[in-house]
Protein backbone atom coordinates (compact mmCIF):
# COMPACT_ATOMS: atom_id res chain seq x y z
CA UNK A 1 0.00 0.00 0.00
CA UNK A 2 0.86 3.48 -1.19
CA UNK A 3 1.72 5.61 2.52
CA UNK A 4 1.01 8.90 2.39
CA UNK A 5 1.99 11.58 5.56
CA UNK A 6 -1.17 12.38 7.42
CA UNK A 7 -2.31 16.44 7.29
CA UNK A 8 -1.93 15.78 11.17
CA UNK A 9 2.17 14.98 11.03
CA UNK A 10 2.73 17.20 8.51
CA UNK A 11 1.20 20.08 10.48
CA UNK A 12 2.99 18.89 13.68
CA UNK A 13 6.22 18.58 11.57
CA UNK A 14 5.77 22.46 10.80
CA UNK A 15 5.03 23.22 14.05
CA UNK A 16 7.88 21.82 15.43
CA UNK A 17 10.38 23.62 12.59
CA UNK A 18 8.42 26.69 13.57
CA UNK A 19 8.99 27.00 16.78
CA UNK A 20 11.93 24.40 17.86
CA UNK A 21 14.97 25.07 14.99
CA UNK A 22 17.02 27.18 16.75
CA UNK A 23 15.99 27.27 20.65
CA UNK A 24 19.06 24.58 21.36
CA UNK A 25 21.41 26.51 19.21
CA UNK A 26 24.94 25.72 19.34
CA UNK A 27 27.65 26.82 17.18
CA UNK A 28 28.91 23.47 16.74
CA UNK A 29 25.41 22.32 15.42
CA UNK A 30 23.74 24.90 15.19
CA UNK A 31 19.78 24.05 13.46
CA UNK A 32 20.54 20.68 13.51
CA UNK A 33 17.93 19.50 16.73
CA UNK A 34 15.62 21.60 15.34
CA UNK A 35 15.70 19.72 11.97
CA UNK A 36 15.59 16.81 13.98
CA UNK A 37 12.76 16.87 15.92
CA UNK A 38 11.28 18.45 12.88
CA UNK A 39 11.28 15.47 11.04
CA UNK A 40 10.20 12.97 13.97
CA UNK A 41 6.63 12.85 13.26
CA UNK A 42 7.05 12.27 9.97
CA UNK A 43 9.81 9.31 10.35
CA UNK A 44 7.38 8.08 12.96
CA UNK A 45 4.44 7.70 10.93
CA UNK A 46 5.99 6.50 7.71
CA UNK A 47 8.09 3.49 9.28
CA UNK A 48 6.62 0.78 11.89
CA UNK A 49 9.77 -1.19 12.48
CA UNK A 50 12.80 0.28 14.75
CA UNK A 51 15.37 -0.41 12.14
CA UNK A 52 14.15 1.38 9.44
CA UNK A 53 13.05 4.70 12.05
CA UNK A 54 16.94 4.35 13.13
CA UNK A 55 18.30 4.29 9.71
CA UNK A 56 15.77 7.74 8.64
CA UNK A 57 16.52 9.87 11.53
CA UNK A 58 20.43 8.66 11.43
CA UNK A 59 19.94 10.78 8.01
CA UNK A 60 19.17 13.66 9.88
CA UNK A 61 21.85 14.04 11.98
CA UNK A 62 24.15 15.64 9.53
CA UNK A 63 24.39 19.69 10.23
CA UNK A 64 21.89 22.36 9.31
CA UNK A 65 21.68 25.69 9.11
CA UNK A 66 20.23 28.41 7.33
CA UNK A 67 17.79 31.22 7.48
CA UNK A 68 14.90 29.79 9.48
CA UNK A 69 11.98 31.23 7.84
CA UNK A 70 12.48 30.88 3.86
CA UNK A 71 14.33 27.72 5.35
CA UNK A 72 11.66 25.99 6.03
CA UNK A 73 11.16 25.08 2.44
CA UNK A 74 14.07 22.78 2.63
CA UNK A 75 12.17 20.77 5.41
CA UNK A 76 9.11 20.69 3.53
CA UNK A 77 10.89 18.81 0.43
CA UNK A 78 12.67 16.71 3.02
CA UNK A 79 9.25 15.80 4.11
CA UNK A 80 8.39 14.79 0.47
CA UNK A 81 11.41 12.91 0.12
CA UNK A 82 11.03 10.37 3.27
CA UNK A 83 7.56 9.94 1.89
CA UNK A 84 8.99 8.84 -1.55
CA UNK A 85 11.99 6.62 0.23
CA UNK A 86 9.69 5.06 2.27
CA UNK A 87 7.63 3.98 -0.72
CA UNK A 88 10.74 2.13 -1.83
CA UNK A 89 11.94 5.26 -4.45
CA UNK A 90 15.23 3.42 -5.89
CA UNK A 91 17.05 7.12 -6.35
CA UNK A 92 16.05 8.38 -2.89
CA UNK A 93 18.88 7.60 -0.62
CA UNK A 94 20.75 9.09 2.61
CA UNK A 95 23.09 10.63 0.42
CA UNK A 96 20.42 12.24 -2.32
CA UNK A 97 18.52 13.95 0.69
CA UNK A 98 21.99 15.08 2.60
CA UNK A 99 23.28 16.66 -0.98
CA UNK A 100 20.16 18.23 -1.58
CA UNK A 101 20.11 19.87 2.35
CA UNK A 102 23.47 20.93 1.72
CA UNK A 103 23.34 21.91 -1.76
CA UNK A 104 20.12 24.01 -0.70
CA UNK A 105 21.16 25.69 2.97
CA UNK A 106 23.85 28.05 1.60
CA UNK A 107 21.60 29.93 -1.49
CA UNK A 108 18.64 30.25 0.77
CA UNK A 109 20.53 31.25 3.65
CA UNK A 110 21.74 34.08 1.38
CA UNK A 111 18.30 34.98 0.03
CA UNK A 112 16.38 34.53 3.49
CA UNK A 113 19.20 36.74 5.03
CA UNK A 114 19.06 39.54 2.41
CA UNK A 115 15.05 39.30 2.12
CA UNK A 116 13.46 38.21 5.20
CA UNK A 117 16.00 39.90 7.59
CA UNK A 118 17.61 42.71 5.40
CA UNK A 119 14.54 43.58 4.01
CA UNK A 120 11.07 42.40 5.12
CA UNK A 121 11.87 42.80 8.69
CA UNK A 122 13.08 46.59 8.37
CA UNK A 123 10.39 47.80 5.62
CA UNK A 124 7.96 46.90 8.96
CA UNK A 125 10.13 48.62 11.41
CA UNK A 126 10.66 51.54 9.47
CA UNK A 127 6.31 51.61 9.28
CA UNK A 128 6.11 50.82 12.80
CA UNK A 129 8.85 53.66 13.92
CA UNK A 130 6.80 56.18 11.92
CA UNK A 131 3.42 54.81 13.60
CA UNK A 132 4.97 55.16 16.82
CA UNK A 133 6.81 58.71 16.74
CA UNK A 134 6.06 60.21 19.79
CA UNK A 135 5.55 57.69 21.72
CA UNK A 136 2.58 55.60 20.74
CA UNK A 137 2.37 52.16 21.14
CA UNK A 138 0.58 52.01 17.84
CA UNK A 139 3.43 50.98 15.51
CA UNK A 140 4.73 48.60 18.22
CA UNK A 141 1.51 46.48 18.12
CA UNK A 142 1.31 46.93 14.44
CA UNK A 143 4.28 45.20 14.17
CA UNK A 144 3.49 42.68 16.60
CA UNK A 145 0.78 41.63 14.17
CA UNK A 146 1.87 42.29 10.74
CA UNK A 147 5.40 40.11 11.13
CA UNK A 148 3.78 37.82 12.79
CA UNK A 149 1.05 36.89 10.36
CA UNK A 150 3.56 36.97 7.65
CA UNK A 151 5.88 34.62 9.52
CA UNK A 152 3.92 31.93 10.50
CA UNK A 153 1.71 31.84 7.17
CA UNK A 154 4.83 32.57 4.90
CA UNK A 155 6.70 29.97 6.48
CA UNK A 156 3.72 27.27 6.17
CA UNK A 157 2.92 28.33 2.62
CA UNK A 158 6.83 27.48 1.93
CA UNK A 159 6.57 24.25 3.75
CA UNK A 160 3.59 23.20 2.36
CA UNK A 161 4.89 24.22 -1.18
CA UNK A 162 8.18 22.53 -0.49
CA UNK A 163 6.16 18.94 0.40
CA UNK A 164 4.11 19.23 -2.73
CA UNK A 165 6.59 20.61 -5.57
CA UNK A 166 10.04 19.04 -4.58
CA UNK A 167 12.79 20.76 -5.88
CA UNK A 168 10.83 23.15 -7.96
CA UNK A 169 9.80 25.06 -5.16
CA UNK A 170 12.89 26.30 -4.78
CA UNK A 171 13.10 26.37 -8.77
CA UNK A 172 11.35 29.70 -8.29
CA UNK A 173 12.57 31.41 -5.77
CA UNK A 174 15.94 31.52 -7.52
CA UNK A 175 15.18 31.45 -11.06
CA UNK A 176 14.51 34.73 -12.78
CA UNK A 177 10.68 35.56 -11.29
CA UNK A 178 11.90 35.13 -8.45
CA UNK A 179 15.18 37.50 -8.49
CA UNK A 180 12.77 40.15 -10.46
CA UNK A 181 10.63 39.71 -7.09
CA UNK A 182 13.69 39.88 -5.09
CA UNK A 183 15.12 43.15 -6.91
CA UNK A 184 12.06 45.32 -6.55
CA UNK A 185 11.59 44.44 -2.65
CA UNK A 186 15.02 45.38 -2.07
CA UNK A 187 14.54 48.50 -4.10
CA UNK A 188 11.58 49.46 -1.77
CA UNK A 189 13.50 48.18 1.26
CA UNK A 190 16.34 50.64 0.43
CA UNK A 191 13.53 53.74 -0.38
CA UNK A 192 12.16 53.00 2.80
CA UNK A 193 15.60 52.73 4.65
CA UNK A 194 16.53 55.84 3.25
CA UNK A 195 13.39 57.58 4.46
CA UNK A 196 14.07 56.14 8.03
CA UNK A 197 17.32 57.51 8.13
CA UNK A 198 16.47 60.96 7.49
CA UNK A 199 13.43 60.53 10.14
CA UNK A 200 15.18 58.73 12.80
CA UNK A 201 19.40 59.50 12.40
CA UNK A 202 20.10 62.88 12.91
CA UNK A 203 23.80 63.91 12.85
CA UNK A 204 24.51 67.87 13.72
CA UNK A 205 27.80 69.87 13.86
CA UNK A 206 27.85 72.76 15.60
CA UNK A 207 30.94 74.17 14.14
CA UNK A 208 30.63 77.92 13.45
CA UNK A 209 33.13 80.56 12.71
CA UNK A 210 32.32 84.12 14.49
CA UNK A 211 33.67 87.69 13.52
CA UNK A 212 35.09 89.96 15.97
CA UNK A 213 31.30 90.92 17.10
CA UNK A 214 31.22 87.52 17.67
CA UNK A 215 28.32 87.31 15.23
CA UNK A 216 28.60 83.79 13.24
CA UNK A 217 28.91 84.51 9.59
CA UNK A 218 29.18 80.66 8.65
CA UNK A 219 27.11 77.85 10.57
CA UNK A 220 28.04 75.13 8.95
CA UNK A 221 25.08 72.56 9.97
CA UNK A 222 23.24 75.47 7.90
CA UNK A 223 25.50 75.82 5.18
CA UNK A 224 25.61 71.79 4.77
CA UNK A 225 21.61 71.40 5.14
CA UNK A 226 21.05 74.20 2.01
CA UNK A 227 23.04 71.98 -0.08
CA UNK A 228 21.32 68.59 0.82
CA UNK A 229 19.24 68.45 3.65
CA UNK A 230 20.88 65.60 6.26
CA UNK A 231 24.05 66.09 4.30
CA UNK A 232 26.02 64.72 7.30
CA UNK A 233 23.81 61.99 8.28
CA UNK A 234 24.43 61.13 4.99
CA UNK A 235 27.56 61.41 4.54
CA UNK A 236 28.01 59.30 7.97
CA UNK A 237 26.30 56.40 7.00
CA UNK A 238 28.24 56.37 3.80
CA UNK A 239 31.23 56.61 5.62
CA UNK A 240 30.20 53.72 7.60
CA UNK A 241 29.41 51.38 4.78
CA UNK A 242 32.52 52.08 2.53
CA UNK A 243 34.56 51.16 5.75
CA UNK A 244 32.46 47.82 6.48
CA UNK A 245 31.74 46.83 2.65
CA UNK A 246 34.63 48.00 1.19
CA UNK A 247 37.58 47.79 3.86
CA UNK A 248 35.68 44.77 5.68
CA UNK A 249 35.69 46.06 9.37
CA UNK A 250 33.18 44.74 11.23
CA UNK A 251 30.77 46.85 12.72
CA UNK A 252 32.18 46.59 16.07
CA UNK A 253 35.41 48.13 14.83
CA UNK A 254 33.25 50.84 13.15
CA UNK A 255 31.27 51.88 15.98
CA UNK A 256 35.00 52.15 18.25
CA UNK A 257 35.91 53.99 15.37
CA UNK A 258 33.12 56.13 15.73
CA UNK A 259 33.50 56.58 19.75
CA UNK A 260 37.26 57.90 18.77
CA UNK A 261 35.65 60.26 16.08
CA UNK A 262 32.95 61.64 18.99
CA UNK A 263 35.90 62.01 21.38
CA UNK A 264 37.86 64.39 18.67
CA UNK A 265 34.48 65.71 17.73
CA UNK A 266 33.81 66.76 21.28
CA UNK A 267 37.31 68.23 22.06
CA UNK A 268 37.79 70.48 19.29
CA UNK A 269 33.66 71.67 19.32
CA UNK A 270 32.58 70.00 16.26
CA UNK A 271 30.35 68.20 17.91
CA UNK A 272 28.60 69.72 20.91
CA UNK A 273 25.42 67.91 22.50
CA UNK A 274 24.74 71.55 23.86
CA UNK A 275 23.91 69.96 28.08
CA UNK A 276 24.39 71.29 31.48
CA UNK A 277 22.81 71.18 34.07
CA UNK B 1 13.17 55.62 39.09
CA UNK B 2 13.55 52.63 40.72
CA UNK B 3 12.91 48.47 39.27
CA UNK B 4 11.66 46.32 41.53
CA UNK B 5 11.82 42.92 41.99
CA UNK B 6 8.88 41.82 40.52
CA UNK B 7 9.52 44.05 37.66
CA UNK B 8 12.82 42.74 37.24
CA UNK B 9 11.66 39.21 37.52
CA UNK B 10 9.42 39.91 34.55
CA UNK B 11 11.69 41.78 32.43
CA UNK B 12 14.14 38.75 33.28
CA UNK B 13 11.15 36.49 31.70
CA UNK B 14 11.03 38.21 28.18
CA UNK B 15 15.07 38.40 27.79
CA UNK B 16 14.79 34.29 28.39
CA UNK B 17 12.06 34.40 25.23
CA UNK B 18 13.51 37.15 23.20
CA UNK B 19 17.12 36.09 21.90
CA UNK B 20 18.91 34.32 19.56
CA UNK B 21 18.70 31.65 20.10
CA UNK B 22 15.59 32.08 22.48
CA UNK B 23 12.71 30.02 23.83
CA UNK B 24 10.53 31.87 21.93
CA UNK B 25 11.39 30.24 18.64
CA UNK B 26 13.02 33.01 16.36
CA UNK B 27 9.53 34.36 15.01
CA UNK B 28 7.91 35.22 18.01
CA UNK B 29 11.04 35.24 19.94
CA UNK B 30 13.96 37.10 18.16
CA UNK B 31 12.17 38.95 15.65
CA UNK B 32 9.29 40.19 17.59
CA UNK B 33 10.03 40.01 21.11
CA UNK B 34 13.88 41.00 20.37
CA UNK B 35 13.27 43.78 18.67
CA UNK B 36 14.33 47.14 20.10
CA UNK B 37 10.52 48.92 19.60
CA UNK B 38 8.95 46.11 20.91
CA UNK B 39 11.20 45.56 24.11
CA UNK B 40 10.65 49.12 24.13
CA UNK B 41 6.86 48.47 24.53
CA UNK B 42 7.63 45.20 26.88
CA UNK B 43 9.48 46.75 29.20
CA UNK B 44 7.28 50.47 29.32
CA UNK B 45 3.82 47.96 30.19
CA UNK B 46 6.30 46.33 32.80
CA UNK B 47 7.72 49.54 34.33
CA UNK B 48 4.73 51.82 33.81
CA UNK B 49 5.57 54.27 31.42
CA UNK B 50 4.86 53.12 28.37
CA UNK B 51 5.32 56.43 25.84
CA UNK B 52 9.04 56.72 27.13
CA UNK B 53 9.56 52.95 26.54
CA UNK B 54 8.48 52.95 23.10
CA UNK B 55 10.35 56.04 22.42
CA UNK B 56 13.73 54.74 23.70
CA UNK B 57 12.95 51.64 22.19
CA UNK B 58 12.68 53.90 18.56
CA UNK B 59 15.84 55.63 19.48
CA UNK B 60 17.82 52.00 19.74
CA UNK B 61 15.71 50.57 16.67
CA UNK B 62 17.80 52.56 14.00
CA UNK B 63 20.98 51.42 15.12
CA UNK B 64 19.49 47.29 15.34
CA UNK B 65 17.23 47.86 12.34
CA UNK B 66 19.44 45.50 10.34
CA UNK B 67 20.55 42.96 12.76
CA UNK B 68 21.32 39.77 10.68
CA UNK B 69 23.27 36.65 12.19
CA UNK B 70 24.54 35.38 9.48
CA UNK B 71 26.37 32.05 10.11
CA UNK B 72 25.35 32.65 13.66
CA UNK B 73 28.02 35.41 13.94
CA UNK B 74 26.66 38.42 16.22
CA UNK B 75 27.96 41.78 16.86
CA UNK B 76 25.16 42.53 19.71
CA UNK B 77 22.53 40.26 21.66
CA UNK B 78 18.98 41.34 21.15
CA UNK B 79 18.09 40.28 24.73
CA UNK B 80 20.76 42.58 26.16
CA UNK B 81 20.03 45.90 23.89
CA UNK B 82 16.07 45.30 24.55
CA UNK B 83 15.72 43.87 28.32
CA UNK B 84 18.75 45.03 29.73
CA UNK B 85 19.89 48.44 28.22
CA UNK B 86 16.52 49.40 27.72
CA UNK B 87 15.23 49.14 31.25
CA UNK B 88 18.78 50.61 32.01
CA UNK B 89 18.24 53.73 29.50
CA UNK B 90 14.78 54.71 31.22
CA UNK B 91 16.32 54.42 34.77
CA UNK B 92 18.99 56.85 33.49
CA UNK B 93 16.67 59.12 31.77
CA UNK B 94 14.50 59.70 34.68
CA UNK B 95 17.58 60.21 37.07
CA UNK B 96 18.94 62.84 34.39
CA UNK B 97 15.79 64.36 33.95
CA UNK B 98 15.50 64.04 30.09
CA UNK B 99 12.46 63.47 28.23
CA UNK B 100 12.64 60.41 26.23
CA UNK B 101 11.20 62.64 23.17
CA UNK B 102 14.20 65.30 22.75
CA UNK B 103 17.04 64.53 20.55
CA UNK B 104 20.01 64.66 23.93
CA UNK B 105 17.07 61.46 25.33
CA UNK B 106 17.76 59.36 22.30
CA UNK B 107 21.18 59.82 22.54
CA UNK B 108 21.69 59.02 26.17
CA UNK B 109 19.09 56.15 25.19
CA UNK B 110 21.21 55.20 22.42
CA UNK B 111 24.88 54.92 24.05
CA UNK B 112 23.76 53.17 27.11
CA UNK B 113 21.72 50.53 25.09
CA UNK B 114 24.89 49.64 22.80
CA UNK B 115 27.33 49.45 24.89
CA UNK B 116 24.75 46.65 26.90
CA UNK B 117 24.11 45.11 23.70
CA UNK B 118 27.61 45.12 22.64
CA UNK B 119 28.81 43.28 26.24
CA UNK B 120 25.69 41.08 25.89
CA UNK B 121 27.26 39.30 23.07
CA UNK B 122 29.16 37.55 26.27
CA UNK B 123 25.82 36.42 26.99
CA UNK B 124 25.15 34.71 23.17
CA UNK B 125 28.09 32.75 23.05
CA UNK B 126 27.16 31.82 26.90
CA UNK B 127 23.94 30.10 25.99
CA UNK B 128 25.65 28.58 23.06
CA UNK B 129 27.97 27.19 24.63
CA UNK B 130 26.02 25.14 27.44
CA UNK B 131 23.80 24.19 25.18
CA UNK B 132 26.34 21.85 23.89
CA UNK B 133 25.85 20.16 27.11
CA UNK B 134 21.73 19.19 26.15
CA UNK B 135 22.95 18.48 22.62
CA UNK B 136 25.36 16.04 24.01
CA UNK B 137 22.75 14.21 25.89
CA UNK B 138 20.78 14.19 22.58
CA UNK B 139 23.27 12.35 20.49
CA UNK B 140 23.31 9.87 23.38
CA UNK B 141 19.44 9.33 22.84
CA UNK B 142 19.85 8.93 19.03
CA UNK B 143 21.97 6.77 19.61
CA UNK B 144 19.64 4.31 21.90
CA UNK B 145 16.79 5.22 19.44
CA UNK B 146 15.01 7.54 22.26
CA UNK B 147 14.01 9.83 20.09
CA UNK B 148 10.95 11.14 22.27
CA UNK B 149 14.16 12.83 24.20
CA UNK B 150 14.94 15.03 21.10
CA UNK B 151 12.09 17.28 22.09
CA UNK B 152 12.95 17.47 25.71
CA UNK B 153 16.70 18.54 24.37
CA UNK B 154 15.83 20.70 21.67
CA UNK B 155 12.73 22.72 23.63
CA UNK B 156 12.83 21.95 27.34
CA UNK B 157 16.47 22.11 28.54
CA UNK B 158 17.82 24.66 26.93
CA UNK B 159 16.06 26.80 29.41
CA UNK B 160 18.63 26.08 31.65
CA UNK B 161 20.90 27.61 29.64
CA UNK B 162 19.19 30.95 29.88
CA UNK B 163 18.35 31.04 33.66
CA UNK B 164 22.27 31.32 33.54
CA UNK B 165 22.60 33.64 30.69
CA UNK B 166 19.38 35.28 30.06
CA UNK B 167 17.09 35.91 33.25
CA UNK B 168 19.70 36.03 36.06
CA UNK B 169 22.33 38.88 33.93
CA UNK B 170 18.96 40.41 33.29
CA UNK B 171 17.59 40.63 36.84
CA UNK B 172 21.03 41.32 38.53
CA UNK B 173 21.42 44.30 36.16
CA UNK B 174 17.88 45.71 36.32
CA UNK B 175 18.20 45.56 40.53
CA UNK B 176 22.15 47.24 39.82
CA UNK B 177 21.06 49.53 37.05
CA UNK B 178 19.95 52.18 39.09
CA UNK B 179 23.13 52.34 41.68
CA UNK B 180 25.30 52.58 38.70
CA UNK B 181 23.32 55.14 36.51
CA UNK B 182 23.66 57.49 40.08
CA UNK B 183 27.34 56.16 39.45
CA UNK B 184 27.65 57.23 36.40
CA UNK B 185 26.20 60.46 36.95
CA UNK B 186 28.78 61.94 39.92
CA UNK B 187 31.56 60.78 38.41
CA UNK B 188 30.70 62.55 35.28
CA UNK B 189 29.61 65.90 35.20
CA UNK B 190 27.05 66.65 32.42
CA UNK B 191 29.15 69.54 30.34
CA UNK B 192 32.14 66.98 30.48
CA UNK B 193 33.81 66.32 27.74
CA UNK B 194 33.13 62.28 28.71
CA UNK B 195 29.45 63.07 28.40
CA UNK B 196 29.81 65.00 25.63
CA UNK B 197 31.42 62.12 23.63
CA UNK B 198 29.00 59.58 24.83
CA UNK B 199 25.74 61.67 23.56
CA UNK B 200 27.92 62.56 20.65
CA UNK B 201 28.67 58.90 19.62
CA UNK B 202 24.70 57.88 20.38
CA UNK B 203 23.75 60.51 17.69
CA UNK B 204 26.51 58.87 15.42
CA UNK B 205 26.01 54.83 16.37
CA UNK B 206 22.67 54.80 14.12
CA UNK B 207 24.60 55.24 10.75
CA UNK B 208 26.56 51.62 11.87
CA UNK B 209 23.27 50.07 11.86
CA UNK B 210 21.87 51.51 8.58
CA UNK B 211 24.87 50.68 6.98
CA UNK B 212 24.55 47.29 8.02
CA UNK B 213 21.51 47.17 6.06
CA UNK B 214 23.12 49.08 3.06
CA UNK B 215 25.97 46.66 2.87
CA UNK B 216 23.46 44.01 2.26
CA UNK B 217 21.59 46.30 -0.68
CA UNK B 218 23.94 48.30 -2.14
CA UNK B 219 26.05 46.46 -4.27
CA UNK B 220 27.14 49.06 -6.91
CA UNK B 221 26.77 53.18 -6.70
CA UNK B 222 23.68 52.93 -8.34
CA UNK B 223 21.94 50.75 -5.78
CA UNK B 224 22.56 53.96 -3.46
CA UNK B 225 20.01 56.15 -5.67
CA UNK B 226 16.83 54.33 -4.17
CA UNK B 227 18.10 54.87 -0.70
CA UNK B 228 18.69 58.81 -1.14
CA UNK B 229 15.33 59.17 -3.34
CA UNK B 230 13.88 57.49 0.27
CA UNK B 231 16.12 60.16 2.17
CA UNK B 232 15.19 63.11 -0.05
CA UNK B 233 11.14 62.04 0.19
CA UNK B 234 11.81 62.27 3.97
CA UNK B 235 14.61 64.66 4.61
CA UNK B 236 13.39 67.65 1.96
CA UNK B 237 9.77 66.93 1.28
CA UNK B 238 9.11 66.26 4.73
CA UNK B 239 6.79 62.71 3.72
CA UNK B 240 6.35 60.55 6.95
CA UNK B 241 7.23 57.03 6.51
CA UNK B 242 4.53 55.32 5.80
CA UNK B 243 3.54 57.32 3.06
CA UNK B 244 7.15 57.00 1.77
CA UNK B 245 6.46 53.19 1.78
CA UNK B 246 3.80 53.97 0.15
CA UNK B 247 5.64 55.82 -2.80
CA UNK B 248 8.33 53.29 -3.06
CA UNK B 249 5.95 50.48 -3.04
CA UNK B 250 4.78 52.21 -6.71
CA UNK B 251 8.38 52.05 -7.69
CA UNK B 252 8.61 48.66 -7.01
CA UNK B 253 5.52 47.95 -8.33
CA UNK B 254 7.03 49.36 -12.30
CA UNK B 255 10.44 47.76 -11.21
CA UNK B 256 8.78 44.10 -10.92
CA UNK B 257 6.38 45.01 -14.35
CA UNK B 258 9.24 45.82 -16.41
CA UNK B 259 11.87 42.97 -14.96
CA UNK B 260 9.32 40.94 -15.77
CA UNK B 261 8.89 41.73 -19.66
CA UNK B 262 12.27 40.71 -20.04
CA UNK B 263 11.55 37.68 -18.28
CA UNK B 264 8.55 36.17 -20.33
CA UNK B 265 10.16 37.79 -23.70
CA UNK B 266 13.39 35.69 -22.98
CA UNK B 267 11.27 32.48 -21.91
CA UNK B 268 8.16 33.16 -24.21
CA UNK B 269 6.66 29.86 -23.02
CA UNK B 270 5.66 27.83 -20.13
CA UNK B 271 6.74 28.99 -16.77
CA UNK B 272 5.02 28.14 -14.20
CA UNK B 273 3.05 30.57 -12.33
CA UNK B 274 3.14 30.43 -8.33
CA UNK B 275 1.33 32.68 -5.84
CA UNK B 276 3.84 34.55 -3.88
CA UNK B 277 2.90 36.36 -0.71
CA UNK B 278 3.59 39.50 -0.83
CA UNK B 279 3.21 42.78 1.89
Amino acid sequence: MEKKLSKKALSKSFHNWYYGHLTCFSQEHMQTFGYLCSMLPLVEELYDNEEDKAKAMNTYTAFFNTEPQLGTVIVGITAGLEEARANGAEDVDEETINGLRAGLMGPIAGIGDSLVVGTVIPILLGIAMGMSTGGSPLGAIFYIIVWNLFAYFGMRFMYFKGYQLGGKAVDFLVGPQGEALRESISMLGGIVIGAVSATWVSVKTSLQLKNDDGEAYLVLQDKLDSVFPGLLTSIFIVACWYLMAKKQLSPIKVMLLLVVVAFLGALTGFFDPGLAY
Amino acid sequence: MEISWLQAILIGLFACLSSMPGMGGTSIGNYTLGRPLIGGLVCGIILGDISTGVLVGCAMQVVYIALVTPGGTVSADVRAVSYIGIPLAMVALSSYGLGAESTEGAALATSFGTMVGTLGTVLFYGTATINLLWQHIGWKAVEKRDYKKLYLVDMGLPWISHLACSFIPTVIMCKLGANVVEIIKTALPMDGLAMKTLFTVGALLPCVGIAILLKQIVKSAVDFVPFFFGFALAASLGINLVSATVVAGMFAVINYRIKMLAVKKAESGGFEEEEEEEI
